[in-house]
């Protein structure tokens, strides 16, 4: 299956992979309804794209009681929004916290890989995100730990 | 290989047990569900009750799909007692099952406090679509609700109270709402923004009496002023539905004891959901969790288990959440726990309060509340969520986590949470889309 | 057309015609003596005709400070601090984040219009406002909070006496916000204390530095400004459409030979760049050769290897041009600094004689952190540098002994500055009139205009047109700007820099298209494709359809706008001259010889013809504000008569 391959040195914080994503969503450019959420590692120095996996126990769509999250043909979990009643289970019951809910539909709404031509692959100027045919991984962890451990060693090379 | 499985009870775990034997068997068996109801989501009614969704959309199958299954249904009967010798249960028409093996999902029910005219005219329960419908059938917009009860169940229909015009009155024994989902804090930042949307609380109270008062209900306390409303709606509290099984043989506590097969004492038993003491992840020890995670994993482990797999059950985590007027609040693993090392992060001016509980460098538990809209928030739940079900060592993150409790990604991605998450399955398989389940053949 | 009264009642009730696309459409006025903030609705006339951002600003500030005949000054209650971004802001293209700051200034006491970019029209668009106008002066020290519909003035006591990215920092503990979930946009400890050049600094490294905006922020007691990211939808007429424009756009910036480097290195290629034709500023102008230091190692790629460095985009930016660096050695080592622009490489290094190129990235954060104006700030020290070995300036007066190139000397001078300790207290008024009140030799080697604006990081002497661009200006900096595509104005693709009438029709051709950009909430270098380009975004983003033409009569109208304000200002054409420093004559270098003064009249001669200004009073001619469809200025700028 084809996954989003974050490489998260190259992200650079410009957020245009949320927009993108966003106008998939809602048809408008509204960043607070995107399901890729860029955040920072080091203070103000090191971001990084996050967004589902794609998880093998896909533990939304389990916990969905009334079958609304199915799994689409990019291989994606995907809800289903005349299934979804809002009940926000699948919000808690993902352990990556990449499950979202529109308090204005009242329906849950996730990455679905676009269905298999990923918007914020074609926005991402710095090729951070690519959608490859390889094994996903946790792609920010190393990442992560060495900036933050920046952080803490140097509180962000501030004083 | 058992041939023939009965599954008692047609709620959640009795349906993904059943969904999880058509998905792992290697041969076809035969299946025979008895549920007193016909298969729906209990925790979908709430969003029946204020008319969001037709009443068509609480079902969770349809004699249609069961066919397909090719299950043998006895829908409407009960089972009123079990042979655990002979391998037979009697339905409460006299009938008779045989089985090889059994799942007893049989879940839970209301149960109203004990006060004179508890069973009166418009007095409700909510827990099952017999109820929600009486419910529906009684409010009006305009119509005064006073709902006893101020826990988890409550709060899952007042968003629907509201909707359907009524005026509510919360009225609660405790000296707070949410007694066993949310901590003192938490529950304050909760009724300060309830009051803010127009919802009456009154903790504290002793309900006493319920009157009919000229085609209204007074509600009588043990101190202070009576209420005079038009619907009462009791949420006082759930008991397992297991006086059936008396004469079993089938050990219980307030719920079945189970190994970490979820089986019984009786090796061909298995019980799953709100009926099961299966395991709690956090503290290893049996619990009644009673919420709708449990019981799905409870069944797709027990399902597993009966078409012949082998399939260990790691434990359920208590994962809570509720929204109330577009404020989000949840809970997850030992939020109570007075010996954890604890920390707690609140934004008062956003409404937004949070508690993470530590035993050593890991989250063993966390409260978390914010206004629903906020993806962030949303983003947070989640990854708390994963902390605790992960169990992972944050060692210096930890701290980092308690000096900044509203940046919880740096602490998850940097501890490698999702990174131990990827590999986790809970039938040792990825799981299959609703719609997948191969049909028997 | 009509004038838009942007103060207009609105009538209630009546049917408001459809928002154009881009647009979030409402005002934020803050009112601070009041402490009062509403939001106001403007309409879609409104928007067509000024944009936002520098038209917007520029209309607001004509019609709101006026007094009298005159105008009222920077520091006074009435004066506006404008706010602005545009309809681009928030949206796919590269780099719309943008602000725009307008405002009457500290150093020139005039209007200015000085942008910088980030997050702040992401933000601030998303949570429903398409520009902040501040007005009054708080009784102490606030901040404004802006959280979609949620806005308050709060006390900022405890933000007191930090610096822009301490500030930030503690804003975002405070809130509980990370990253760019929180914009903020604030004063250091120069704006505190009015400093003439102070500057207003946002997330992290974005500064609007003309013309002391920092001081009228502070003179307001307005310490930031925090933008929670809101959660509002921005549309576009065509999103589509806008799309692919950003693409065409990016496109172009990556392609085209004159954006390339700057998409590959921003703008550190100046610094080699300028030193060959003897545009770097070296020693306060006292030299044009970069003497004994390895220009190789300031070549862009070694400029930026030698830093431990990670992006920093402004939104949907994808240009390698905004940075975060580590510093790798020596006393500064493990300091997290903005990669310097080509500005702070000459501002915080070469004017003042600094070469060490980790000094030089630390000061000019040190800059940004305080906040001032990185080319007043080299200016400045320069001048002081230059005194101290001259002698018309001694240690005694300054406190202390600075020669050239002590960047822990001028970080001193900085910190003296921004709190107006001893010597500081005269250096924060700006060099021009620090060195008027010294007079002597001291004034004749203090480089500024004769306006009061400070020159960017150049020696103009060898490039003339931003001499006559920044001399003639009614904003406080280049007005003009060098647009890349001027060919697609029909100007000549190429001239010959040293003929004062070439540069004259050069920089009179390309007026126009600056304002626009900086009305449209995208940043300075994001717009370095054709204006067909930018032209094409703006019409998907609004629905509008929008041309070249259109674009620079925009421009045009909003200089003319300014203008009309800075001569009530008494900014009068008898000013536009530069410092005697300023327009001298390089004795050495690639420039050596090149006398701009023999040439300056001619050049503001043909300048004003070319424009269409007059001469003698500075006012834009009848004629050209009928042509731009400005009659209601003419009216009153030249009486019923005309
Ligand atoms: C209004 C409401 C909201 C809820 N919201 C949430 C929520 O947001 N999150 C959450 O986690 N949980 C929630 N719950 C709880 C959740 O619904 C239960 O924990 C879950 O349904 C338990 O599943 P179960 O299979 O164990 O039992 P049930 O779903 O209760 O199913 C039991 C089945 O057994 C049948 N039965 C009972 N006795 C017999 C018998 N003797 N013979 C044959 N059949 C029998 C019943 O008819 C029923 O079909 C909510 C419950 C209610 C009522
Ligand atoms: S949303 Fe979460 S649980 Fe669902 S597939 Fe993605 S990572 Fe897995
Ligand atoms: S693949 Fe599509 S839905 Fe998923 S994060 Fe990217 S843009 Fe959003
Ligand atoms: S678009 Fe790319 S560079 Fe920009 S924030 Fe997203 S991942 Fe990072």
């Amino acid at each position: 299956m084809k996954v989003l391959k974050i490489t998260p040195e190259r992200c650079t914080g410009c957020l245009r992979c949320e927009i993108a994503c966003s106008y998939v969503q809602v048809g408008a450019f509204q960043p607070a309804k995107s399901v890729i959420r860029v955040s920072p590692f080091e203070g103000h120095t090191s971001y990084a794209p996050y967004t589902c996996t794609q998880c093998a126990e896909g533990w939304c769509m389990t916990a969905c009681p009334v079958g609304a999250i199915t799994i689409n043909a990019a291989g994606a979990k995907d809800v289903l929004d005349d299934r979804c009643v809002g009940c926000k289970l699948c919000t808690i019951a993902c352990p990556y916290g990449t499950v979202f809910y529109d308090a204005s539909t009242r329906k849950a709404f996730k990455c679905n890989l676009c269905g298999g031509d990923p918007a914020c692959v074609h926005a991402c100027p710095t090729a951070a995100i690519e959608y490859e045919e390889v094994a996903t991984r946790d792609w920010l962890h190393d990442f992560a730990a060495e900036r933050a451990s920046h952080v803490l060693a140097t509180n962000g090379g501030r004083r | 290989m058992p041939r023939r499985h009965l599954i008692i009870g047609g709620g959640t775990a009795g349906m993904n047990a059943m969904r999880t034997i058509r998905e792992e068997e290697r041969e076809p068996s035969e299946i025979t569900l008895v549920s007193a109801e016909k298969p729906y989501s209990r925790m979908v009614l709430p969003y029946y009750l204020d008319r969001s969704i037709a009443e068509q959309h609480v079902f969770t199958t349809s004699a249609a799909l069961l066919a397909q299954w090719k299950v043998k249904t006895h829908v409407g009967r009960r089972a009123a007692a079990l042979d655990t010798k002979a391998n037979v249960c009697t339905l409460d028409d006299g009938s008779k099952v045989e089985y090889d093996d059994c799942l007893i999902a049989t879940g839970s029910s209301a149960v109203r406090a004990p006060v004179p005219g508890a069973d009166g005219a418009n007095v409700h329960s909510f827990w099952t679509l017999d109820e929600c419908r009486g419910v529906i059938a009684s409010v009006t917009p305009g119509s005064h609700v006073v709902m006893i009860g101020a826990g988890f169940i409550s709060f899952t229909i007042l968003n629907s109270i509201l909707a359907l015009g009524a005026k509510l009155t919360i009225v609660e024994v405790a000296p707070r709402i949410l007694p066993r989902m949310i901590d003192d804090a938490g529950a304050e930042v909760i009724e300060e923004w309830l009051r803010a949307h127009g919802v009456t609380i009154r903790t504290n109270v002793k309900v006493t009496k319920i009157e009919d008062a000229r085609g209204k209900k007074r509600v009588k306390f043990a101190s202070g002023g009576d209420l005079v409303c038009d619907v009462v709606i009791m949420a006082t509290g759930i008991k397992t539905n297991l006086e059936w099984l008396k004469d079993s043989g089938v050990r219980m506590n307030r719920g079945i004891i189970v190994d970490d097969h979820l089986r019984s004492n009786v090796p061909n038993v298995y019980a799953a959901g709100d009926v099961a003491e299966g395991r709690d992840l956090v503290s290893g020890q049996p619990a009644l969790h009673a919420i709708e995670p449990t019981a799905q994993e409870h069944g797709r482990v027990v399902g597993a288990n009966m078409a012949g797999k082998d399939v260990a059950y790691k434990g359920s985590l208590i994962i809570n959440i509720v929204e109330v007027c577009h404020l989000d609040a949840a809970s997850f693993g030992a939020w109570d726990d007075a010996k954890a090392d604890t920390v707690v992060g609140a934004k008062r001016d956003r409404s937004a309060y949070r508690k993470y509980l530590f035993t050593g460098d890991r989250l063993t538990g966390a409260i978390i509340i914010g206004r629903s809209g906020d993806v962030w928030t949303t983003n947070d739940v989640g990854m708390l969520k994963g902390l605790v079900q992960t169990g992972v060592r944050l060692g210096r993150f930890k701290d980092y986590l308690k000096a900044h409790p509203f940046d919880v990604k740096t602490a998850y991605i940097a501890s490698g949470t999702a990174g131990t998450l990827l590999p986790e399955t809970v039938l040792g398989r990825p799981a299959k889309a609703p719609g997948e389940t191969p049909v028997a053949v | 057309m009509s004038p838009v009264t942007l103060s207009a009642p609105r009538q209630v009730g009546k049917p408001q015609p459809a928002l154009p696309g881009g647009y979030a459409g409402q005002l934020l006025r803050v009112d601070l003596t009041k402490r009062k903030a509403w939001a106001e609705p403007w309409t879609p006339d409104e928007m067509r005709e000024l944009i936002g951002g520098a038209g917007l600003g520029a209309m607001i500030l004509y019609r709101e400070t006026a007094k009298g005949k005159g105008n009222v000054s920077w520091d006074h209650p009435d004066n506006r601090l404008v706010l602005g971004t545009g309809p681009l802001a928030g949206l796919p293209v590269w780099g719309t984040g943008g602000l725009t700051v307008v405002t009457i200034g500290a150093l020139t006491n005039g209007p200015t219009s000085t942008q910088a970019n980030g997050f702040f029209g992401t933000n601030l668009k998303y949570c429903g406002y398409d520009a902040i106008i501040v007005q009054g002066q708080a009784k102490d020290w606030v901040y404004l909070y802006i959280d979609d519909d949620r806005i308050e003035i709060r006390d900022a006591k405890s933000y007191l006496g930090k610096d822009t990215w301490e500030t930030q920092d503690a804003l975002s503990r405070d809130l509980g916000l990370t990253g760019h979930q929180l914009s903020v946009y604030s004063i250091g400890p120069a704006g505190e204390h009015l400093v003439r050049f102070a500057a207003i600094q946002g997330d992290y490294g974005h500064v609007a530095s003309k013309n002391g905006v920092g001081a009228v922020m502070g003179k307001k007691k307005l310490k930031a400004v925090a933008i929670v990211k809101g959660t509002k939808a921005l549309r576009a007429a065509d999103p589509r459409g806008l799309i692919q424009c950003a693409d065409d756009i990016a496109h172009d910036l990556k392609t085209d030979p004159s954006a390339r480097s700057l998409y590959e290195y921003g703008t550190l290629p100046g610094v080699v760049n300028l030193s060959k034709m003897g545009a770097l500023p070296i020693r306060n102008y006292t030299t044009s050769l970069t003497g004994d230091v390895d220009m190789k190692s300031w070549e862009a790629p070694r400029l930026r290897e030698g830093f431990d460095h990670r992006g920093h985009q402004c939104n949907a930016c994808g240009m390698h041009h905004c940075h975060m660096s580590v510093i790798r050695q020596g006393p500064y080592k493990g300091k997290i600094v903005d990669e310097p622009e080509y500005e702070g490489w000459s501002g915080a290094g070469w004017t003042i004689g600094a070469t060490d190129q980790s000094a030089v990235a630390w000061l000019n954060t040190q800059t940004d952190r305080a906040c001032v104006d990185v080319n007043e700030f080299g200016w400045v020290i320069g001048w002081v540098m230059e005194g101290l070995e001259k002698g018309w300036l001694t240690k005694q007066q300054v406190g202390f002994d600075l020669k050239w190139g002590d960047v822990a000397g001028a970080d001193r001078l900085l910190q003296m500055i921004n709190r107006r300790e001893g010597f500081g207290d005269l250096l924060a008024e700006g060099v021009k009139r620090a060195s008027e009140k010294l007079g002597g030799e001291a004034a004749k080697a203090a480089i500024y205009t004769g306006k009061g604006a400070s020159p960017r990081g150049h020696d103009h002497r060898a490039r003339w047109e931003e001499m006559l661009d920044t001399a003639t200006s009614s904003t406080a900096t280049m007005e003009t700007g060098n647009p890349v595509h001027q060919t697609e104005l029909g100007l000549p693709a190429r001239i010959n820099p040293f003929d004062g009438v070439e540069v004259a029709k050069l920089v009179a051709g390309c007026r126009g298209r600056r304002a626009f950009e900086d009305s449209l909430g995208i940043c300075i270098f994001t717009t370095r494709t054709r204006l067909e380009n930018i032209c094409r975004a703006l019409s998907a983003a609004t629905g509008w359809y929008y041309t070249v033409a259109e674009a620079m009569r925009f421009g045009r109208r909003t200089a003319a706008i300014n203008r009309a304000t800075a001569l009530r200002c008494g900014l009068t054409p008898n000013l536009e001259v530069p410092s005697f420093r300023y327009g001298s004559t390089p004795h050495d270098g690639p420039a050596a010889g090149q006398a701009v003064s023999a040439q300056w009249e001619k050049m503001v001669d043909t300048w004003y013809k070319e424009v269409g200004y007059d001469r003698k009073g500075g006012k834009p001619l009848p004629q050209t504000l009928k042509d731009l469809g400005l009659d209601w200025l003419s009216k009153e700028l030249w009486g019923k008569k005309a």
